[in-house]
Formats: C-alpha cells, sequence, structure tokens
C-alpha cells in the first residue's frame, strides 16, 4: 500500500519534472524550427537579424549607455566621428598627434569655436594662443591661425573639422593656398571626444539618443498594432461567426471607418487632445486602425467556416468558443501574426508622423522627436548636422524594413496563399 | 398587328426575350448605380457627421485658442479680451452642438460649406477650390505612375519567377515600401537636396513660382511640374513596392489559370497574352487596392505637403488645425471623405466594366 | 527530313522526356514511337502519371520548363507533303504550327476561356493570331462551328465565358479547335468532369465532327468505353512506354499485353453478366528508378524469369497490332478461360 502510493508519488513528481522540462525543451524546439526555417529566405533572416538587433539596441543597450543630456558648446551640431581636429605643420605631422604630445608647445585656438573651452583643461602644460573670430567661415581669424601655422610661429591648431578644409579650399589668395596646401596637415583628425553619430544642437551624442530613443516608440507602436489586431480580431470573428445583425452592424461600422481619412483624423485628434503621453497616443492609433485588418479576418473565418473540419465540430454540438479558440484560431493564427507585424508597422507610420508634425507629445526623446528637431531646428540646412536628422530616419527606416521583410518571408513561409489584408 | 391581348399583359410581355432581358438588365444596372450612389451619400453624410460632432467634443475651441493668446500678449481682462474676438469671429460657442450641426447641415444642402472662422469673409469652399486641384494633381500623378510602374515591374518579377532579377526586385519592392513616405520625403530633401544640392528646396515651397502666370503656358506648367516633382516622386516610391508585390503574386496565380495555357497552345502572339490574358486578370484585384490606396496617400499628404512645403488640401487642413478654424477642417474633411467614397463608387462601376462576372454578382 | 507515307499525318520516332526534379530526373517518355493516319482516332490509355499527357504535350511542344526531349523526333506532314520535325521549329514556326495545324483541347474546359473576354473575341483572338483578321468571316465560320456542336450559336457567340454551363464550355473549346481547320486535334479527357448525359453528346459531337471535317485525333483517356467508341486505334502507355498498341477491336478484344488485358478486367461490361471486377495489383511504377526489364514486371500475373532482366520489344504478331511482352501466350491462354 504505501509503496505503492510512493510509486504514484513518484510518478506524479516524474511527470511533474517531466512537464516542467518539456515545456522549455519543446519550446527551444519550436525556436530552433523556426531559426532553421527562416534561415532559409534570406531577407526573412536579413529582417530577423535585424529585429534582433534592434532589440538588443533599444531594450538592452540603454542599460550601458547613458543618454547624453548634458549640453556641450564645443561639440555644437558636430558631423559623425569627432569635431575637433589637430592641425600641425608638414614636419611635424608624426611627431604632434595627441595634447599630450604638444606639452610646452604653443597650441593656436580661434575664440568661438569652442576650441578654447576644450583646451582649458590642458592650460598648464602648453602655451595657447588665440586668434580672434573676426568674421563668418572663413574668416581672417582662422586664416590667420593658419598662416602662423604656415609659419611654425605656433606648433599645432586646434580647428573644427569642416573649416580647415573650407579655408584651404575656398582660399582666394593663390599664394596663401600654395602656403596652406604645402604646409599644412591634419595629424589627427579625431582629437576630440568621439561622437559615433556626431552631436546635436546643444553638442549632446546624438548616438546615445539612438540608443534610447527607440524604446517607447517601439512600445507604443506594438501597444497599437495589439490594440487594433485585438479589436479586429474580435470583430472580425464575432461578425463572421454570428451573422445577422451584429454582422450587419459590424460591417456597417468598419465601412464607415474606412471612408474616414485616418492620418487626417489622427492629426486633427492630435492637434485637438494635445496629448501627454506616448503610449496613450498608441492607444489612438490602435482604437482607428482596425477596419481593415477587421474585413480580413472576417472573410479569413468565414472561408475557415465552411471547411470540413469546423463543420465536424459544429455538428458535434461543440460550443462557439470551443469552434473559435480550439478550431478557426489556430488555423488562421499565422495570418493573424502577419498582419499585427503590418499593423506595427502601420502605427509606427502615423505615430512618428505626427510627431513630424509636432502633433504628438516631445516629453519622450525618440527616434520621431528626434527627427521633428533635427528638421525643425535648421540642421538640414547645415551638412555638418545632417546626421541629427538622418540618424533617427535610417534607424526608423531600417526598423520598418526589417518589420516588413520579416513578415512577408512570415508570409511565404506559413502559407504563400494567405495574402495580407492591407496594401 | 393588332392584337386582343388586353394591355396588361402587353405591358408585362415586351416583344422578344433578348429586348426583355436588355429591358431587365438595365433596370437592374441602374438600380445597382442608384444603390451605389445612394450608399455613397449616406456614408459621406454619416462621416462628416461622426467628425463634426467629434471636433467639437474636443477640448479648446478657436476663441479660447485666440483669447489665450490676448490674454498673454495684451495683459487685458478676459470678458474684454472675450468680447473682442467673438465678435470678430463668426462663431458662437454658446450655441449648442446640436444647433451648430443643423446650421452647417443646413448649409451643407445648399452648398455652402460656410466662412473660414479665423478669416471671416474667406469662404471655405473657395479655398477649397484653391488647394485641391494640387493635391489631386500630385497625388494622381503619384499613384497612376507607381500603378503602371508597378504592375509592369510585378509581372515580370512573375515571368521571371526565382530568377535573379525577381530576387533583386522583390527585396528592393520590400524595402522601399517598408520606409514611409515622409521619411523618403526627409531623405529627399536631406541628401538630394541639401548634401548634393541637386535642387533648392526652398525655390520650391509653393505650387508654382510666383512670376508666372497662371494658363496654358510653358514657364506656368514647367514651374508646376517642378514644384510637384518632388511630393510625386514621393508617393511614387512609397506606394511602389506594394504594387510590385501584389502584382507578382496576381500574375503568378493567373499564370497557373487554364485559359493561359491554352492561349498559348492556341498560338496566340506572346504580346497578347501578355497584355490581355494574363495582366487584365492579374489587374482586376489590385483595382480594389487602388481605392484603398487613394483613401491612404490623400491622407499621409498631409505630412508630406508639409515636409515640401506644397501648398495643397493636407496644407490647408493642417494651417486650419493650427487655428482651431471648424469650419475649414470640417470643408476639407467632407472634401477628403468624398474624394475616397467617389474612387470607391467609380472602382466599383469601373471594376464591373473590366470583370464581366462582377456584373452579374452586382445585381444581387 | 525523312520519309512518311502518304497518308500518315503524324510520326513519333523514338522519343524519350525526362522531367528534371530536385528528387532525380522522372523517366516520363520512353522510346516512345507511333503513327497518325489521316482522319484516324487514336486513343492514349492508360493510369494517371502513365506519361500520356506528356506525350501529347511533345507534340505541340507545350511541355512544362523542367522537361527535356532527350531523344527522337516528331514528324508532321503538310496537306501539300511537306514534312518537319515539330521539335526543330522556330518559335515563330512553332507559335504559328500551334492551333493551326495541331489544336488541343486540355482536360478540364472550365477555364479554358479568359473569363473577361467574350467568346466572339477569343475566336477572333485566334483567327488573328494566325492572319486571319476578317472578323466576319470569323464570326460565319464560328457560328457554323458552334452550330455543329449543338449549341445556340449567336446566343454563345456574344456571350462570357460565365454565362456558359460546363458542358457549353467544353463544346465551345471543341468548336474553337477546328476553327482553322487543323489536321490534327489532341483531346485530352474530354470527358471527365462532365455528367454522363453531357458525356454523351460531347461524344456524339466529336463523332459528328469528325465525319464532317475529317481531322486526325488524339485523345487521352482512362475512360475505355470511350476509347472503344471514338478510337480506330488503341495505344496502351505504361511507365511511360507504350507497351501495346493496335486496332480498337484486336486490342479489346485479343489484347497481347498482360496490363491492357488488367485495365479491361477492371472495367465493367455490360454484355456480360457475371463478372467479378478485378483490379491490377501494385502501385504504378516510381519513374526516377524504373523497375529493370519489363516495368510491368512486378505487377504482373503472368511474370517470367526473364522479365526483370530483358526488356521487351514492341513485336507485331497480328497485322498492325504490337505488344511488348515476353509472355503474351499466358494472356491468350487467360482469355480463353474468362469467356
Amino acid at each position: 500500500m504505501t509503496r505503492k502510493q510512493k510509486t504514484s508519488d513518484t510518478l506524479a513528481n516524474d511527470s511533474l519534472t517531466a512537464i516542467i522540462l518539456e515545456i522549455p525543451l519543446n519550446l527551444a524546439k519550436a525556436i530552433w524550427g523556426f531559426l532553421v526555417k527562416i534561415s532559409k529566405n534570406r531577407s526573412g533572416f536579413i529582417g530577423f537579424l535585424g529585429l534582433v538587433a534592434y532589440f538588443i539596441l533599444t531594450f538592452i543597450l540603454p542599460s550601458f549607455i547613458p543618454f547624453d543630456d548634458e549640453a556641450n558648446l564645443d561639440e555644437i551640431t558636430g558631423p559623425p566621428g569627432s569635431r575637433i581636429q589637430l592641425a600641425v605643420h608638414v614636419d611635424n605631422a608624426d611627431v604632434y598627434q595627441s595634447l599630450e604630445d604638444l606639452e610646452g608647445r604653443v597650441v593656436g585656438v580661434v575664440t568661438q569655436t569652442g576650441g578654447p573651452s576644450f583646451i582649458a583643461p590642458y592650460e598648464d602644460t602648453l602655451t595657447v594662443e588665440e586668434f580672434r573670430w573676426s568674421s563668418r567661415r572663413t574668416g581672417p581669424g582662422i586664416q590667420a591661425a593658419l598662416t602662423a601655422l604656415a609659419n611654425q610661429e605656433i606648433d599645432a591648431m586646434l580647428i573644427f573639422s569642416k573649416s580647415v578644409d573650407e579655408v584651404i579650399t575656398n582660399q582666394e589668395d593663390p599664394d596663401l593656398k600654395a602656403l596652406f596646401d604645402a604646409n599644412i596637415v591634419i595629424s589627427n583628425p579625431t582629437l576630440g571626444p568621439r561622437h559615433w553619430l556626431g552631436s546635436d544642437t546643444q553638442g549632446r551624442d546624438i548616438g546615445s539618443h539612438i540608443v534610447h530613443g527607440g524604446r517607447i516608440l517601439i512600445l507604443t507602436a506594438v501597444l497599437g498594432g495589439v490594440i487594433s489586431t485585438g479589436i479586429a480580431l474580435v470583430f472580425g470573428s464575432l461578425g463572421a461567426l454570428l451573422g445577422g445583425t451584429v454582422d450587419n452592424v459590424l460591417t456597417a461600422l468598419t465601412n464607415l471607418i474606412l471612408a474616414i481619412p485616418r492620418f487626417p483624423l489622427l492629426v486633427v485628434l492630435a492637434g485637438l487632445i494635445s496629448f501627454n503621453n506616448t503610449l496613450f497616443l498608441g492607444v489612438l492609433i490602435g482604437v482607428l486602425g482596425w477596419p481593415a485588418l477587421m474585413r480580413a479576418i472576417r472573410a479569413q473565418v468565414l472561408s475557415l467556416r465552411e471547411r470540413d473540419f469546423v463543420e465536424a465540430a459544429q455538428s458535434l454540438g461543440l460550443g462557439m468558443p470551443h469552434i473559435m479558440f480550439r478550431e478557426i484560431l489556430p488555423n488562421m493564427i499565422s495570418f493573424v501574426i502577419i498582419n499585427f507585424i503590418f499593423s506595427i508597422t502601420f502605427a509606427m507610420y502615423e505615430q512618428i508622423g505626427l510627431v513630424v508634425l509636432g502633433l504628438a507629445p516631445i516629453s519622450d526623446y525618440t527616434w520621431g522627436v528626434m527627427l521633428y528637431f533635427g528638421r525643425t531646428r535648421g540642421t538640414l540646412f547645415n551638412s555638418d548636422g545632417a546626421s541629427m536628422a538622418l540618424s533617427p530616419v535610417m534607424a526608423i527606416a531600417l526598423f520598418q524594413v526589417c518589420l516588413v521583410l520579416f513578415a512577408r518571408a512570415l508570409e511565404e513561409l506559413f502559407d504563400p496563399r494567405l495574402r495580407s489584408g492591407l496594401v | 398587328m393588332v392584337s386582343q391581348t388586353s394591355p396588361m399583359l402587353e405591358d408585362a410581355k415586351p416583344e422578344s426575350a433578348t429586348e426583355r432581358i436588355i429591358e431587365r438588365a438595365m433596370k437592374i444596372y441602374q438600380n445597382y448605380i442608384l444603390r451605389v450612389l445612394l450608399q455613397a451619400v449616406l456614408t459621406v453624410w454619416a462621416v462628416t457627421s461622426f467628425t463634426f460632432i467629434l471636433i467639437r467634443l474636443m477640448p479648446g475651441n478657436p476663441i479660447d485658442v485666440l483669447v489665450e493668446q490676448i490674454l498673454v500678449q495684451e495683459g487685458i481682462s478676459y470678458e474684454e479680451a472675450y468680447a473682442r474676438v467673438a465678435s470678430s469671429f463668426q462663431f458662437d460657442p454658446d450655441a449648442s452642438t446640436l444647433d451648430q450641426y443643423l446650421d452647417w447641415l443646413g448649409d451643407l444642402i445648399r452648398f455652402d460649406l460656410g466662412e473660414s472662422i479665423t478669416s471671416p469673409g474667406t469662404k471655405v469652399i473657395d479655398e477649397i477650390a484653391r488647394f485641391l486641384p494640387w493635391t489631386v494633381f500630385a497625388v494622381g500623378a503619384g499613384l497612376l505612375i507607381s500603378f503602371i510602374l508597378g504592375i509592369v515591374l510585378g509581372m515580370a518579377m512573375a515571368y521571371y519567377r526565382n530568377s535573379p532579377l525577381d530576387h533583386l526586385l522583390s527585396l528592393f519592392a520590400s524595402f522601399i515600401t517598408g520606409i514611409p513616405n515622409y521619411i523618403w520625403g526627409l531623405l529627399i530633401v536631406i541628401i538630394l537636396g541639401i548634401q548634393f544640392g541637386l535642387f533648392n528646396v526652398g525655390q520650391l515651397r509653393g505650387t508654382y513660382a510666383s512670376d508666372v502666370e497662371i494658363g496654358f503656358n510653358y514657364p506656368f506648367i514647367s514651374s508646376a511640374l517642378a514644384h510637384a516633382a518632388l511630393p510625386i516622386i514621393t508617393y511614387v516610391i512609397s506606394t511602389l513596392g506594394g504594387w510590385m508585390l501584389n502584382m507578382k503574386s496576381s500574375t503568378m496565380s493567373v499564370l497557373n489559370e487554364d485559359y493561359v495555357n491554352v492561349a498559348e497552345a492556341r498560338g496566340l502572339r506572346d504580346s497578347r497574352i501578355i497584355s490581355a490574358y494574363v495582366g487584365r486578370n492579374a489587374m482586376l484585384p489590385l483595382f480594389t487596392q487602388l481605392t484603398i490606396s487613394i483613401g491612404f496617400v490623400l491622407g499621409s499628404g498631409v505630412v508630406i505637403e508639409e515636409i515640401f512645403v506644397y501648398w495643397g488640401l493636407g496644407h490647408y487642413l493642417f494651417a486650419s488645425i493650427t487655428t482651431r478654424d471648424y469650419t475649414s477642417m470640417q470643408g476639407v474633411f467632407l472634401i477628403l471623405t468624398m474624394t475616397v467614397v467617389m474612387a470607391n463608387v467609380l472602382a466599383d462601376l469601373g471594376y464591373g466594366l473590366l470583370d464581366p462576372r462582377v456584373r452579374v454578382s452586382g445585381e444581387k | 527530313m525523312g520519309k512518311m507515307k502518304d497518308d500518315v499525318v503524324l510520326q513519333v520516332d523514338d522519343l524519350s522526356i525526362v522531367y528534371h526534379t530536385i528528387r532525380g530526373d522522372v523517366k516520363a517518355t520512353n522510346n516512345v514511337s507511333f503513327e497518325l493516319r489521316k482522319g484516324e482516332a487514336m486513343a492514349l490509355i492508360g493510369e494517371s502519371g502513365s506519361g500520356k499527357t506528356t506525350i501529347s504535350l511533345s507534340l505541340i511542344r507545350k511541355l512544362p520548363k523542367n522537361a527535356e526531349v532527350t531523344q527522337g523526333q516528331v514528324l508532321y506532314q503538310r496537306e501539300n507533303g511537306e514534312v518537319q520535325d515539330i521539335l526543330q521549329l522556330s518559335n515563330r514556326q512553332l507559335r504559328e504550327f500551334r492551333w493551326q495545324d495541331c489544336a488541343m483541347v486540355f482536360q478540364g474546359a472550365q477555364n479554358a476561356f479568359n473569363p473577361v473576354l467574350k467568346v466572339s473575341k477569343q475566336f477572333e483572338d485566334t483567327a488573328r493570331a494566325h492572319g486571319w483578321s476578317d472578323k466576319k468571316a470569323v464570326r460565319q465560320r464560328s457560328l457554323e462551328l458552334l452550330k455543329l456542336v449543338r449549341l445556340d450559336p449567336e446566343r454563345v457567340y456574344d456571350a462570357y465565358p460565365h454565362e456558359l454551363s460546363g458542358g457549353m464550355k467544353q463544346r465551345t473549346l471543341l468548336a474553337l479547335s477546328v476553327l482553322l481547320s487543323p489536321q490534327i486535334v489532341i483531346l485530352d479527357e474530354p470527358t471527365t468532369a462532365l455528367d454522363i448525359l453531357t458525356q454523351r453528346a460531347i461524344i456524339d459531337v466529336l463523332n459528328d465532327m469528325q465525319e464532317k471535317l475529317n481531322f486526325s485525333i488524339i485523345f487521352i483517356s482512362h475512360d475505355l468505353s470511350l476509347a472503344a467508341e471514338m478510337a480506330d486505334v488503341v495505344a496502351t502507355v505504361y511507365a511511360g512506354e507504350i507497351i501495346e498498341i493496335g486496332p480498337v477491336n484486336d486490342m479489346f478484344y485479343e489484347s497481347l499485353h498482360p496490363y491492357t488485358f488488367g485495365l479491361l478486367a477492371a472495367v465493367p461490361k455490360l454484355d456480360h453478366e457475371q463478372d467479378v471486377l478485378t483490379s491490377i495489383k501494385g502501385t504504378p511504377p516510381n519513374l526516377i528508378n524504373p523497375p529493370s526489364g519489363c516495368k510491368f514486371h512486378p505487377r504482373c500475373r503472368f511474370v517470367l524469369d526473364r522479365c526483370n532482366v530483358d526488356v521487351p520489344a514492341l513485336t507485331e504478331d497480328l497485322g498492325s497490332h504490337l505488344a511488348a511482352c515476353w509472355n503474351k501466350e499466358a494472356v491468350v491462354e487467360a482469355r480463353k478461360e474468362q469467356v
């Protein structure tokens, strides 16, 4: 008796551990199977890898890379790489590579370029000679400094990347131009702090903003996608399964909402409500975004309902919930997942579109907000600052492309006949 | 022929069977058009009513917006500022939403969209007439080009499926559809306009240069084309990929149809098979998508026109939103909805011309 | 070009076709040879997958892209005596050859017509593609043909395909197939997917048409009763080979190959009272790795030791009746027992 009980106990334990072990094992198997499948579709695999990279970039990297919120006048609208360069005489090109090499030497800076404040900590070890900033970009301040450098009156010069080239190439005086060309080289093009993506109009590191600016945006888009897909799924299957008045009302509602120009409506709502929470925007986008998908899901459920296995279940008297969740849903889950991904791209599209118009909250410093400032603060018109707009543009564009590639690959993988209901 | 039959019978039985069929078909077809049109009118009414009420329910009306501005700027009392603004606006904020709605509806029946609230004396319909053609031009040209291009490329992909060309074009199509259209707009402005200086963004503000005379003359047309070029290119790039991929899958399923096989066995010329047998059938499902696309592209015009400072309907809508100009917003919405619904109606009727099978099902 | 007898319109010599697939090469047709005389109706019978359709598709060179003709020729003799190898035609010549010289009515006419074009348009298309653009003449000829297939010519000619029933479409396709007076019409399962009455009507129409227009027919069927009724010559196809060929009566009453014999035993006969229907055991052979020797030997009732080693050739026994078998005597014996 006791023995028997014991065996049943161990059996229960066994099965429990077996189940506990089995779940992750099966999950791992499923994931592995999926990876093997997706790796055969080249563009799908690229999309998948891209999404994984985006996950790391926006959800893991923020813990390691701090958000740069410190205005830094030295670095205002810097190009990718480093803003500050070290110019030296040709003869010293190999000698002077850093400020440490210049100990005891004379270094020229031009006032108002940010150079003086950058060099301030080194003032004890080297001599700083300031040249007055006297005109626009090609002003004589820089010109005088370059002349001094060419004549070896000073040993090195700190200068902003673009101005050196510009002053040298745009030099109208042929003698000076020959002098500069012959004598001046840039020994260290990346003297200052390195910004991989450059710096914005306040001299903050754009790279850190990219790392931090994706999470809220992606979460909002996913939220919008979840809500719109959810509503579409519920309404679409209710309409198709219940038919009659419910179906008529839902279909009429769908057609009506489809007739409203969706983005302008969002613009109006956003302009009138003035949100202060990005996630709320996701809810709004989701609530308005379901009709097209609802139609597609309704059509899917209608066609699935005609299939033999569903009719068999119906004749067995299995209830509507059983038919929906056990028979129909598993058969269109891939369709729903694919359209869920497409609805994320739509939510992303609308969300950022609103931000570009300046109608969405700018409290979170997202890629959209970066894009907004990159555009409105005139950095578009300064080629050094193009990165301020281009970086978020690329981040958004590549994310969307990865989503689309991934979704299209899933489409081919699951069932090439199922076409998405969205354009 | 003199007949003895009663007039009732004569009425019920026209002379020949074919005539009877034709007559009945005409009747049904006319009814069908009538029904479609009625539905369209109802939809437009429902949507505009919906947006009307929605707009009024939102906090902040045009007077509040301006009053607040004046309060901040001039430091006079609220009542004073309110009275001043209210007197200059043709808008009574105390009127109930229902009264406003009935007024608006009454005007609408007489095709009167009212006057702008923020700039009294300006008729909304005139403003729309000024801005709408440019949007229709840009969106229409963009969609037409991308539709045709997409159909040609999509068919090419289907004919050469699994070739390097197909893989390349598929990737290209996924890539360009993935990127939002305003991003394309910004990329064009930043990279082509500013980095490479291919054009002067500032000069392309508006819809045509201010120094040309409107009319059928070269300077005006070339100027209008130059101003519309960037929005059109943006619309083309952002919609092309969708057409390509859809046309490819549609063509591939048509290529498997028996009638294509039979057409080849009949010794038809390839050009005839591609155009009338494959192309025409493969294009059918894309027409329904075209109507969805028209609504979508028109809607997204708000951002695109802002980016390129193209003075179309989207630009006008955005301006009226920032000033909370209810009547203007209302008018633009009406027009946008009408355009989308009309596109749907035209597509419905046009689809019947393209696919004879629909003419039958349309009767139901 | 090779010589052909005057009364032969089509001569297939030693034709072999291979399908290249991922799993290997499918030998769909092996060393097939036959002649089709003018005005003659030939039936190709056999199980599905035996290669009947491949043979017929090769006659108008409409094989799938992964197919390759590895050897043989298909000679066609025009009415003026000119002989051409269809496999050597240029694309332009081929396009002209199709339908004008040899029309093919595919299986399942349900979707044979472009749904967006009127029937008239599709007749005109066909005529124009072969240089006949006189619409009135085309219309007149088409109406005659539609009448011949017992349809209401005016109504059908101006209809859209979806307005016609399945049987009407099939008959319209038959009319279309002879629009350009081809010498040969290939019919692939002309009556499947039709109800019995429509099948009957189609057969009558076909007989009628052939009598009036005097073209040659190759038809593919697994409906043996249809073959018996329509064909002058019957060929049995098994595993991509013609294993028996002969005049229809010889084939049905004096079949010499165990496979043909088995096929006939599997058909219910109205004039016999008893009849236990016997089916052929086993499944059609794998054509990627076909059996050695006679390909039928694994399923054969009368198998001999040599059957899995030596390949039997088509040999003449009685006049024009040929069969490829090592043990024809056993088949003859078995039939005697049966009767």
